[in-house]
C-alpha cells in the first residue's frame, strides 16, 4: 500500500514538472514565433535605412559637386574664348556619351513580359519569366546593332548599369524593376528590330517560352537621363604615355 | 486510483500559467525533444503501474535521465550537424504509442472483468 502511494506521489511530482516545462515551451513558442518575425523585419527595415541614408549623403556630395562644378564652369565661360567654347562643346560629347544627358531620336519600343501560356504541372515555372539574362541578350543584341541609347523602364544603361535578378524583380542602376519591362532604344529602327527577329536570335528563344514580345519602331523616343550617382573611389586616371 | 497523475499534471499547467517561466528561446527545440521524453517516462510509469512493477527509484530517475539526455542529444547533434533529435523522436514517439497501447488494453481489461 505504501508503495502505491509512493509511485503515485513520484508519478504526479514528475506530471507536474512535465507540466510546467509544457507551458514554459508553449509559451517559448508562441513568443519566438511573433520575435522572428520582428527581429527579421527590424532587421529589414533597418538595412533599408541605412541604404537609403547612404544614398541621400551620396546625393547630397554629388549635389555639391555639381554646384561647384558649375560655378567653375561659370568662371570659365566668363572669360570667354574659343579653348572654353571648345571645351564645352567635348564636354557635352562625353556626358552623351556617359548616358548623362536626356535626348530624343527614331528607334524601337521593346515590351517584354511574363509567359501567359498555361503552365503544364511539373514544368519549371522559372522557364516562363523574364530573367536578367534574357534582359541583358536583348540589350546585348541591340547594342551590337547600332543602338546609341538604350533604357529599361526608364532606366538608363550606362557603362556600369547592373543587370541581375533580386528575387522577383530585376536591378537596374540599383532601381528595382518589375514586368512588363519596356525597353526603349535610339538607333536605326529598322537594323534594331532585325536585329532581334534573326533567325535563332534572342526573340525566337524566348518565344518558346511564350514569353510576350512587342516591337514598335517609333520616330520620336524621349530617352531619360541617367539620375543615379557616379562615384569613382579606386578608378584614378593615368595620364597619356604614363603607362 | 489513476487521477493523481492528471492532478499533477493540471496543477503544474496551472503554476506554469501562473509562474513567468519560459525557455530561451535558442533552446526552445530542445526543451520540446525533452518534453517528449518526459511524456514517454510518464507513459511508461502509468504502464508500469498497470503491470504492477513499478519502481520509483527507477521510474524517477528515468524520467530526469531520458529528459535531459533527449535534449542533450538533440543540441549535441546541432552542433555536429546531424539530426540527432529525429532519434529521439523516433525512440520516444514509438515508444509512447506502444505504452499506450498496453495501458489501454489493460485499463480495457479491468474494467470489463469487474463489468463482469
Amino acid at each position: 500500500m505504501k508503495d502505491t502511494t509512493k509511485a503515485h506521489f513520484a508519478i504526479s511530482v514528475v506530471c507536474f514538472i512535465l507540466g510546467m516545462l509544457l507551458v514554459a515551451q508553449f509559451r517559448s513558442v508562441q513568443i519566438s514565433g511573433g520575435a522572428t518575425i520582428s527581429l527579421q523585419r527590424a532587421q529589414e527595415l533597418s538595412t533599408q535605412l541605412k541604404t537609403v541614408t547612404e544614398e541621400r549623403d551620396m546625393y547630397k556630395k554629388e549635389l555639391l559637386e555639381l554646384r561647384n562644378r558649375l560655378a567653375e564652369y561659370e568662371n570659365a565661360a566668363s572669360k570667354t574664348s574659343s579653348l572654353t567654347e571648345a571645351m564645352k562643346k567635348e564636354l557635352e560629347k562625353v556626358r552623351m556619351l556617359a548616358g548623362l544627358t536626356a535626348g530624343t531620336g527614331q528607334g524601337v519600343i521593346i515590351t517584354l513580359d511574363d509567359s501567359n501560356l498555361p503552365r503544364q504541372p511539373g514544368e519549371d515555372p522559372n522557364l516562363f519569366l523574364i530573367h536578367d539574362e534574357d534582359l541583358l541578350k536583348v540589350i546585348n543584341e541591340l547594342f551590337a546593332a547600332g543602338a546609341e541609347a538604350i533604357s529599361v523602364n526608364g532606366q538608363r544603361i550606362i557603362t556600369n548599369s547592373e543587370i541581375r535578378c533580386v528575387g522577383p524583380t530585376i536591378i537596374i542602376n540599383s532601381v528595382k524593376l518589375a514586368p512588363p519591362f519596356i525597353i526603349q532604344a535610339i538607333g536605326d529602327p529598322d537594323i534594331l528590330e532585325t536585329s532581334l527577329k534573326m533567325r535563332g536570335g534572342v526573340i525566337e528563344s524566348l518565344q518558346v517560352f511564350g514569353i510576350q514580345i512587342n516591337i514598335k519602331k517609333q520616330d520620336k523616343i524621349d530617352m531619360p537621363a541617367y539620375t543615379g550617382p557616379i562615384q569613382f573611389k579606386y578608378f584614378e586616371p593615368v595620364k597619356a604615355g604614363e603607362m | 486510483m489513476m487521477i493523481y497523475p492528471f492532478i499533477g499534471f493540471a496543477l503544474g499547467l496551472l503554476v506554469g500559467f501562473k509562474l513567468p517561466i519560459s525557455v530561451p528561446v535558442i533552446y526552445a527545440p530542445y526543451v520540446s525533444i525533452s518534453i517528449l521524453a518526459a511524456l514517454d517516462s510518464v507513459l511508461g510509469g502509468i504502464k508500469a503501474m498497470e503491470e504492477d512493477n513499478f519502481d520509483t527509484s527507477i521510474f524517477v530517475s528515468g524520467f530526469f535521465i531520458n529528459t535531459l539526455m533527449a535534449g542533450f542529444l538533440a543540441y549535441f547533434g546541432d552542433r555536429l550537424g546531424i539530426q540527432l533529435y529525429l532519434a529521439a523522436i523516433f525512440a520516444f514517439g514509438v515508444r509512447i504509442f506502444q505504452n499506450l497501447a498496453i495501458i489501454r488494453r489493460s485499463i480495457i481489461k479491468r474494467l470489463f472483468s469487474k463489468n463482469n
